[in-house]
């Protein structure tokens, strides 16, 4: 299959071609409106989208859901097909009509991924949990398109952790993401560990997450390592409702990684706050590409938007575009946008101490790293994230505990006290 | 005749273009104090920029010759891993990077150097929440980030925090004095006064004589217009407080 030839199509030829469920007619007369993305694309401008549309795929079928390994808390998900499950988590596979899309996602592949997933993956959350989602990819090349779902009852606090493994998965295209639905008073934490490393497979992750009155949904993505990778995002924020959203990048070789997102204020009184901090080497361009808007009728609003970025090497560059659309005035709303190197101060200061040029930066870059990983409140997390990040940098990780704990100091007080 | 540690024969450097030092001639001895004075401007922290390798300094002329080698061409981070310590006068801020690991880093660093084997986390923090009692810090200072929202005094307190973890063999202070009260003057002077041991060699960089009633001073030397254009005994500060620095000619 060539996507880049359904762009052209009527919404019933491409139902009939994608042998799409009924229940998907809304998703394509959305990608019939907006076209197959190219390079020309308001979200895919600073992505090498063309190769990737252009490319005859084999499409690789979502085999039927066998057996369910039950686990403690993990779901696994290989190759778009639920193989691992805590007993507590309720899981529906299939394509029910109640998966309410979204009729207005800037995102082409989010209703090209939709109109591909003859199943839906919809997990239900009644209870407050904490889980990991293990995606696994395992055929080389291939074009793979799942979606799954995720339904966070009202009041109920969840937390999901979210890996990739795709080491068998290289030159694959994988097209997915999750339509949250994040209900009143509850609050869904998504934390993304999106590692590639250079001849890993290239993930289009489109989603899209409604933000109920009173709810609140923290985002925090990690973009790590090699590769290209695109990561687009549509949030709505009703009453009172919240969004934080932070996206750590550290690209290098000749990566193209970022974040294209919309944040849409519907509700007054909501709130978001988005940080994007962007680390990049070599030849590696990061994309930050971020909407907030404000609807007439999100009043007494607050929005807030950030990005910084490091360029570690003249051949690395970054696409950041932050921008606001603002329909009313009742609001507070900022954003901002810096780009620059490492500082030389700061650098001459930790050499002048006698550490090494190579250390000194190294510390510098985590210093600016940590910011976004010190943000998690959970702490098993944030050591890995730390050693996540300190792999994707320096090849291997060495991070003490010093940077991370308070145990160390606990022990010299005692044997002090000795 | 004392041993000379460093000696810096006719230097000349730029910065930001524009030549500040011209021809400096001063030599440091061996366990003695020397004491740097001169006006606001005159190129006393261009000085111990040029010593310490700073970025913004291109020497243009001479030699900074250190237990014997021109050290000129040097990396600031093997000159200071040869004994060579500047305090700030104005330290940065490093947001994110953890005091105590940052010391520790500087500090295992030294002792690689050395050949001695690094301390671990425990062994380290030992010995640096004994210092940090001792100069009346904070102990929350050591899990702050470096310098990150300290104020003028603690920020130098750090700085001498690190002199005393690091045991450097020549100590550059740059206006140490400066923002600092009483109380964290006398507290300052005292860990440098602590440091003193015969072999080590200080050079107090001031514009004004206070410092000086708490450390004190072998050497006067009076910078002027990037040379030094006077070397006397202690005497001098009295002088120099009473004519001020105007009345003072090239010897
Ligand atoms: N980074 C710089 N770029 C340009 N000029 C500088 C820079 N730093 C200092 N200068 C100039 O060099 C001269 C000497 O400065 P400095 O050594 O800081 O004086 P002092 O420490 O004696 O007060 C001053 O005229 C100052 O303006
Ligand atoms: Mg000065």
């Amino acid at each position: 299959m060539r996507p880049v030839l359904l762009g052209a199509m009527s919404p019933e030829s491409l139902m009939e071609e994608l042998q799409a469920s009924p229940s998907r007619a809304l998703a394509a007369r959305r990608l019939s409106e907006l076209g197959m993305p190219t390079r020309k694309s308001e979200a895919y401008r600073y992505f090498e989208i063309d190769p990737l549309m252009e490319h005859d795929w084999d499409v690789l079928p979502v085999a039927p859901t066998g057996e369910i390994e039950e686990t403690q808390r993990r779901i696994v998900i290989t190759d778009g097909v639920v193989t691992a499950l805590p007993a507590d988590v309720e899981v529906q596979v299939g394509c029910s009509d109640a998966i309410d899309l979204d009729g207005a996602h800037f995102d082409p592949l989010y209703y090209l991924g939709h109109l591909m997933s003859r199943e839906v993956i919809s997990l239900r959350f009644r209870k407050d949990t904490r889980v990991t989602i293990v995606h696994r990819y395992t055929r080389p090349a291939k074009l793979l398109a799942y979606r799954t779902a995720i339904y966070v009852d009202a009041n109920v606090h969840v937390q999901i952790a979210e890996r990739y493994e795709g080491e068998g998965a290289c030159g694959a295209l994988i097209l997915s993401g999750h339509d949250a639905f994040v209900s009143r008073d509850a609050t869904l934490t998504l934390v993304k560990d999106q590692t590639l490393r250079i001849g890993d497979y290239t993930p289009i992750f489109s989603h899209r997450i409604k933000v109920d009155s009173q709810a609140s949904c923290c985002l925090h993505s990690f973009d790590f390592g090699a590769g290209s990778g695109l990561q687009l995002i549509k949030a709505e924020l009703h009453e009172h409702a919240r969004i934080d959203a932070d996206h750590l990048l550290y690209a290098k070789d000749h990566a193209r990684r970022g974040t294209v997102s919309q944040i849409v204020h519907i509700g007054q009184s909501s709130l978001s706050n988005q940080r994007a901090k962007n680390i990049l080497a070599e030849k590696a361009r990061g994309i930050f590409d971020a909407l907030i808007k404000v609807e007439h009728t999100g009043k007494y609003t607050k929005a807030h938007q950030n990005s910084k970025a490091i360029l570690l090497n003249d051949g690395a560059y970054m696409a950041s575009k932050p921008q606001l659309e603002i329909y009313i005035d009742d609001l507070e709303a900022s954003h901002g946008s810096t780009t620059g190197q490492l500082d030389e101060a700061q650098l001459f200061y930790l050499r002048s101490r006698g550490i090494a040029r190579d250390e000194a930066r190294k510390m510098l870059i985590l210093a600016f790293a940590n910011e976004l990983i010190d943000a998690l409140e959970d702490e098993v997390l944030r050591e890995e994230l730390h050693r996540s990040f300190e792999e994707a940098y320096w090849g291997v990780t060495s991070v003490t505990c010093m940077e991370t704990c308070h145990g160390c100091e606990d022990l010299a007080a005692e044997s002090a006290a000795k | 005749m004392s041993t000379v540690v460093m000696d810096i024969d006719n230097l000349h450097a730029r910065i930001g273009g524009k030549e500040i030092l011209k021809g400096l001639n001063l030599q440091l001895e061996e366990g003695k104090v020397h004491a740097i004075m001169g006006p606001n401007g005159a190129g006393k922290s261009t000085l111990s920029k040029a010593i310490t390798g700073h970025y913004d300094i291109e020497v243009l002329n001479g030699e900074i010759r250190y237990k014997g080698q021109n050290i000129v061409d040097w990396e600031p981070e093997d000159r200071a891993l040869e004994g060579i310590f500047l305090s700030f006068q104005n330290p940065v801020e490093i947001p994110g990077v953890n005091n105590a690991y940052f010391l520790r880093t500087a500090v295992n660093a030294k002792r690689k150097h050395l050949g001695l084997p690094e301390l671990n986390a425990a062994e380290f923090l030992r010995e640096m929440k004994k210092l940090v009692a001792e100069l009346g810090m904070k102990p929350e200072m050591i899990s702050r980030s470096l310098n990150e929202g300290f104020s003028g005094g603690e920020k130098k307190r750090n700085e001498i925090l690190q002199m005393m973890m690091l045991q450097p063999d020549v100590i550059i202070l740059d206006e140490i004095d400066s923002g600092l009260d009483i109380d964290a003057l006398r507290a300052v002077s005292e860990g440098i006064n602590k440091m003193k041991d015969g072999k080590r060699s200080f050079l107090v960089i001031t514009h004004y004589s206070r410092i000086l009633d708490y450390i004190e001073p072998d050497y006067i030397h009076v910078l002027k217009d990037g040379k030094i254009i006077k070397t006397a005994g202690p005497e001098l500060v009295a002088e120099l407080e009473e004519k001020g620095y105007g009345a003072i000619e090239e010897a």
